[in-house]
């Protein structure tokens, strides 16, 4: 309290006196006048005019590499991004964002761009089935072939030249070829002078200019080998494998003009829809590609039975698990915070960092070791209650007892980070309103309540509220401690006592009936971030009131 | 002055498209340099991925074609090939599970790939798992189905049916020669099959051709449905106790508290090293586990399947391979050569348990069984509800979640 | 007054006492499953539901095997993930504290929505952007491939995307409580805002500093989400993820053992860690902190 008039006042006016005006409500407390060249000394304007140069330069490079990789959309974030550092680097306005630049730039390429792709997958069909481009899957199927039913099949053995040229001796019951690409098949009995005679295993002893390349030699080659066609247009054979050369036929020809897609086998037209080549009578191939389908993944997820039936009860207890997963490791951090915050506790040092640990271990192994503590034939936590009660609750069986059981290890895997945050923001809290309030005679109790707390809350307040965001979609706890069991009984769609909002829904978006439907989940995601946006905005606005605290401390 | 930035920064735009574009030339690829940028990249998880190395190594020295081994997660593999396939960033062979295909292939992730005549060289079932829609898409390299184990110490004959087992258990609970009878983990569905089979249930039923028919949903058959109250009878009468888990069942067994147990061969290592009596054999009453078949599968996005197909048919598929995979892995080898070779009993008794073993259904619709059907069983093991509500249950949730797509 | 004295020393000795004790309740909490992963580490049956404090045939096999293979060579990831996590815990401090800054002491329009929408698109649910992310360091790396996949550099690029929002709400919070008299008369002196926030706050702020630099350096070095995504070979892999390689084998068969020796061995630099940087974490708000 003292400091509010010994600081705050004098800032105000010098503030004042020292701002150009801008038009602004809030006046702005920085950059004394300082009007030579520009704004700043020539040397000083040089070296950011070097810098803006050497970032734009930068950024453009990247774009056009983007460009001309056909990522275009990350291409135009990159140029906003770029433009938008060089701007704020040059326009004397934007003077507050040339400090947030690094840290904006950053954000928007590397943490909004992956969150706007996702929220775009949502109005798409993408997931198994459907993982490929259009492009990609036409490729796919215009490379599939078919052998004709008069399609000839011989084995095979390569000669290649020193060029790197290659040919084929074919052996089958119906004879046997000389094969080179573009050119008619050669029968045995019609053989130029320039290949030698047969062994005994019916193949030419030598082709001049050519090396045979026996079975351990052809693999080196066999992806050229296998790229060729040899013989004449359209009795051509390929190489299928080490073994087999076979005559095959393109099975489909994709028609751009009438974005068809034709079987040559039957004549059979397949047409796209919603991502998938479909014929008249309702036949598909696969695999299909993906499209924007709008907003039928909503559509699916607001009648889904998913949102009748056990819904309700998931949802509430999303709820009590976030705030209680922030309320239960707040206060215990806190209050280890607090208690080894003394100047003469002995082994201070090393009593904190000893209770870092379970912070410093993997979640992964840490919650199954909890799992097994709570197991009820062997677990350390069973045993002992059993041990000195007779009784020991079903802990990942009984409803009540597993959502305990989960907030018992929340509480572990989480007081080690309250407790880090708040021993560093009590330190911003000054000795000397405490000093007041103790000669004033207020109680610890009081003195915590009225001062420590309030004064804490404007620090810590925002990461209680991102903590509660992030456990309200803590996936990775509830899957490992019991994949949201015990089960509920009787329900329309599967659903278990400890399932918070996500695991439950994704169960669905990725147990349905056609593997993981990534564009069905991304439309959850996005449900679940919209009401996540909403709680969060309508707690934030006790951060102005937070802030108002400080600055008025 | 200010403008003279901003224009600067226009012009800069404008002009670097230009200056970078210059230098920026697509390279025409020379026709007949391919080999000298060919590599393979294959996928391997811890236990695989060593011998791999070493093969890789040895295909190297002789073909001078590079290979590279990556390590993942088993189930990694899966969700990653789908991401970085279609990116081009994609392995060009990975290892997995036949049960991967319906999504795989449908996806259009993997290739189908042509061995000729060596498909005589496996056994039928694992080609067979791998074969999906009429086409060959992996190489097979193990088959793990699981069995059933009883200590003969407490058991002198295997029981004939689960009817037969349920009196054994009783009998050495009241005699106090054993804690438990048959005890199991509570919930894994994939362990139930054999005993829900062995009733006369089953998941899918199966076409003549041997296919699965997604339509026809058998989690409440008569059959289903008897096996569900085999197993609530045996939890309420506390022959098998609840909230067992994968680790304790085996301790149990391993320390004698309990006679007889259904495992995998993944479990050989930890019950040869506890030193307790035990034998393997089929599952009672005929029951039929599902079949896994592991393999080897080739990347569609690869630019060389002929080449890492050869890989595979050369190098992978040969028995001193294949025998070398099996003594790490501890799973019955696919390949003939290699299976002939196998001396040890044990794995000759999960052979003949599997002998009628239904290869799990790799059809997209099974991942819309798993997760109800567990939680059935553990119901059931947790006595919230009875074995008919359970499996009813179950089943209707599974025909609403496949009819919903 | 002596017999006051006696008092509130005695009255001290009970309340470290008393502390004491709650240290002792709070460790037995903390450690017991630690005390479990000890011996998960130490057991040859690679168990973890046993739950013996001594596990029959107690060995150091699975530390052994950690570091005797080249598969899984936990050295280099160690390495690999010393140096991810420092870097981006730096680098994280810096770009986070100028920003701070710049929202604790600069006023300007769109100040608070800025903060704000910092803050809300972290809320955005992470689970589904791996494919996002993945097409992103990859087109990266079309440009750096030092940046692109399976490097240390893409990577920590990610680190540092997410590293405004709630850090910077962290600090920010504790830059404004420090008085802006302190800024005031270094700007009578002549100095710059650079000056002001690299002379000035700096050193003041320091508990926060080590906080969000603690904070984030075991965000990097306990992720094992985006290293999937991003490294591909072995050597490239930090510790987190190259020990999801022992547990995720499949479903039967984790290696539950090598997996807890290298959890615990991972756990070293981050306690030692805190217990170095614990003598910045004292309160540094005195006047005596403001130099030229």
């Amino acid at each position: 309290m003292k400091r509010s008039t010994g600081s705050k006042a004098p800032l105000g006016q010098a503030t004042t006196g020292a701002n150009r005006s801008r038009g602004t409500e809030v006046p702005e407390p920085d950059r004394p006048v300082q009007h030579k060249f520009f704004g700043d000394s020539l040397a000083r304007v040089s070296v950011r005019l070097v810098l803006v140069a050497a970032v734009a330069a930068f950024g453009i490079l990247f774009m056009w590499t983007l460009i001309a990789n056909g990522r275009y959309p990350l291409a135009v974030l990159v140029f906003l991004v770029t433009a938008g550092v060089c701007v704020s680097f040059t326009v004397e306005r934007l003077y507050p964002f040339r400090w947030f630049s690094p840290g904006l730039a950053l954000m928007a390429i590397m943490l909004l761009y992956p969150t706007a792709y996702t929220m775009y997958v949502a109005f798409t069909n993408y997931g198994d089935g459907h993982l490929l481009t259009r492009v990609q899957v036409i490729d796919q199927l215009e490379r599939q072939t078919y052998r004709p039913e008069d399609g000839r099949q011989f084995t095979w053995t390569a000669f290649r030249s020193e060029r790197g040229e290659f040919v084929l001796w074919l052996q089958s019951d119906a004879g046997s070829f000389l094969a080179e690409p573009g050119e008619p098949f050669i029968p045995a009995d019609r053989l130029p002078n320039w290949v030698g005679p047969l062994d005994t295993d019916g193949i030419p002893t030598e082709i001049r200019g050519y090396t045979r390349l026996n079975r351990t030699e052809v693999l080196r080659f066999l992806t050229q080998i296998s790229a060729l066609e040899f013989g004449e247009l359209p009795e051509t054979v390929r190489v299928q494998s080490l073994d087999l050369v076979e005559e095959r036929r393109q099975r489909f020809v994709f028609d751009p003009a009438n974005d068809t897609m034709t079987d040559q086998r039957d004549g059979t037209v397949y047409r796209p829809v919603t991502g998938t080549f479909t014929a008249e009578d309702g036949t598909t191939l696969r695999p299909g590609f993906w499209v924007t389908i709008g907003p039928r993944n909503f559509q699916r997820l607001f009648t889904s039975p998913a949102l009748s039936g056990p819904f309700i009860r998931v949802f509430v207890w999303t709820f009590v698990f976030a705030f209680f997963s922030v309320l239960l490791t707040f206060t215990v951090g806190l209050f280890f915070a607090l208690v080894f915050d003394h100047p003469k506790l002995p082994a201070k040092r090393l009593i904190r960092s000893l209770l870092l640990v379970p912070y410093a271990l993997p979640a992964f192994i840490s919650v199954n070791i909890w799992r097994g503590m709570f197991s009820r034939h062997f677990g350390l936590i069973s045993t002992t209650l059993e041990a000195i009660f007779g009784w020991s609750p079903l802990w990942l069986a009984n409803p009540v007892w597993a959502r305990v059981g989960i907030l018992i290890t929340q509480t572990w895997l989480g007081f080690p980070y309250m407790m880090l945050i708040c021993t560093g923001a009590l330190q911003s809290l000054p000795n000397d309103i405490f000093e007041a309030a103790t000669i004033d005679g207020a109680g610890a109790l009081r003195k915590f309540w009225n001062l420590t707390l309030p004064l804490l809350m404007v620090a810590v307040g925002p990461l209680l509220i991102a903590s509660f965001a992030f456990n309200f979609n803590n996936f990775t706890v509830i899957d490992i401690y019991a994949e949201g069991g015990p089960p509920m009984a009787g329900t329309t769609t599967p659903a278990g006592h400890t399932d918070i909002l996500i695991t439950y829904i994704f169960r669905l978006a990725f147990a349905g009936g056609r593997g993981a439907d990534f564009g069905y989940a991304s439309a959850i995601t996005m449900v679940i971030f919209l009401i996540l946006a909403i709680i969060t905005a309508l707690q934030f606005r006790y951060t102005r009131v937070w802030e108002e605290i400080s600055e008025n401390v | 002055m200010r403008r003279f930035y901003v224009v600067l920064l226009l012009v800069a735009v404008a002009v670097a498209p230009v200056l970078a574009g210059g230098q920026r030339q697509a390279q025409p690829r020379a026709a007949f340099d391919i080999d000298a940028n060919t590599t393979l990249v294959i996928w391997a998880d811890e236990q695989r991925a060593p011998i791999l190395e070493d093969l890789g190594a040895q295909f190297t020295a002789r073909y001078g074609v590079p290979v590279t081994v990556q390590q993942m997660g088993f189930g990694d593999i899966r969700d990653n090939i789908k991401v970085a396939g279609p990116a081009g960033e994609g392995a060009d062979i990975i290892i997995g599970a036949h049960d991967w295909l319906g999504e795989l292939v449908a996806s259009g992730i993997v290739a189908p790939i042509e061995i000729g005549n060596r498909v005589n060289d496996f056994t039928d079932s694992s080609i067979a798992a791998f074969t999906y829609d009429g086409e060959l898409f992996g190489v097979p390299y193990a088959v793990e189905n699981v069995a059933f184990f009883f200590n003969p110490d407490l058991v002198p004959t295997v029981p004939r049916d689960w009817a037969e087992v349920r009196t054994v258990s009783d009998r050495l609970r009241a005699a106090g020669q054993a804690r438990y009878g048959f005890i199991r983990q509570e919930g894994d569905p994939y362990h139930f099959f054999p005993i829900q089979t062995a009733f006369g249930g089953y998941v899918f039923a199966e076409n003549p051709d041997g296919t699965y028919n997604p339509n026809d949903v058998g989690i409440d058959n008569a059959g289903s449905i008897q096996s569900a109250r085999w197993l609530q009878e045996m939890v309420t009468s506390g022959k098998i106790p609840g909230g067992l888990d994968w680790d304790t069942y085996h301790n149990l067994f391993e320390t004698g508290q309990a006679a007889m147990i259904i495992t995998g061969p993944w479990a050989l290592d930890r019950l040869n090293a506890s030193g307790v009596n035990y034998e393997i054999a089929p599952i009672p009453g005929g029951g039929r586990p599902f079949l896994g078949v592991q393999g080897f599968m080739v990347s569609a996005f690869s630019d060389n399947v002929p080449l890492a197909t050869a890989f595979l048919t050369e190098f992978v598929a040969t028995a001193d391979t294949m025998f070398t995979l099996y003594e790490r892995g501890g799973r019955p080898p696919a390949l003939l050569a290699a299976l002939d070779r196998v001396q040890d009993p044990a794995l000759v008794a999960f052979g003949d348990a599997g002998r009628d073993g239904l290869p799990m259904p790799a059809i997209p619709e099974m991942s819309a069984v798993w997760s109800a059907w567990g939680d059935a069983v553990t119901l059931i093991m947790q006595e919230q509800a009875t074995g008919e509500a359970a499996f009813t249950n179950a089943a209707s949730q599974i025909r609403s979640t496949i009819a919903g797509n | 007054m002596a017999a006051s004295t006696v008092f509130n020393r005695h009255r001290q000795t009970f309340d470290i006492a008393g502390r004491l004790l709650i240290a002792a309740v709070a460790l037995v909490f903390a450690l017991t499953p630690v005390l479990l992963i000890v011996s998960a580490s130490l057991d040859p049956r690679n168990n973890i539901v046993t739950q013996s404090i001594i596990p029959p045939g107690a060995s150091l096999k699975n530390y052994q095997a950690l570091f005797a293979s080249n598969i899984h060579p936990y050295g280099i990831w160690f390495w690999n993930t010393l140096k991810i996590s420092v870097i981006s815990s730096v680098l994280t401090v810096l770009i986070c504290s100028i920003s701070a800054y710049a929202f604790s002491r600069f006023r300007f329009k769109g100040r608070r929505g800025l903060l704000l929408s910092v803050f809300l698109i972290q809320v955005f649910p992470n689970s589904l952007t791996m494919v996002a992310t993945f097409l992103l360091i990859q087109a990266i790396g079309l440009f750096l491939p030092s940046f692109g996949l399976n490097s240390h550099g893409g990577l920590i690029l990610i680190y540092l995307g997410g590293a405004m929002g709630i850090n910077t709400w962290l600090m920010k919070g504790y830059f404004d409580s420090v008085p802006r008299s302190l800024d005031e008369s270094a700007r009578i002196d002549g100095a710059s805002n650079w000056q002001i926030y690299w002379r000035v706050i700096l050193p003041v702020v320091r508990p926060i500093l080590t906080v969000v630099a603690l904070i984030s350096f075991i965000a990097a070095y306990s992720d094992f989400l985006i290293p999937q995504i991003v490294l591909q070979d072995t050597r490239q892999f930090t510790i987190a993820v190259g020990l999801t390689l022992f547990v995720r084998a499949g479903e039967y068969s984790r290696n539950w053992g090598i997996f807890a020796a290298g959890a615990l061995i991972g756990a070293v630099p981050v306690v030692t860690l805190y217990l170095f940087l614990q003598k910045f974490l004292v309160r540094g708000l005195t006047s005596g902190a403001v130099k030229g």
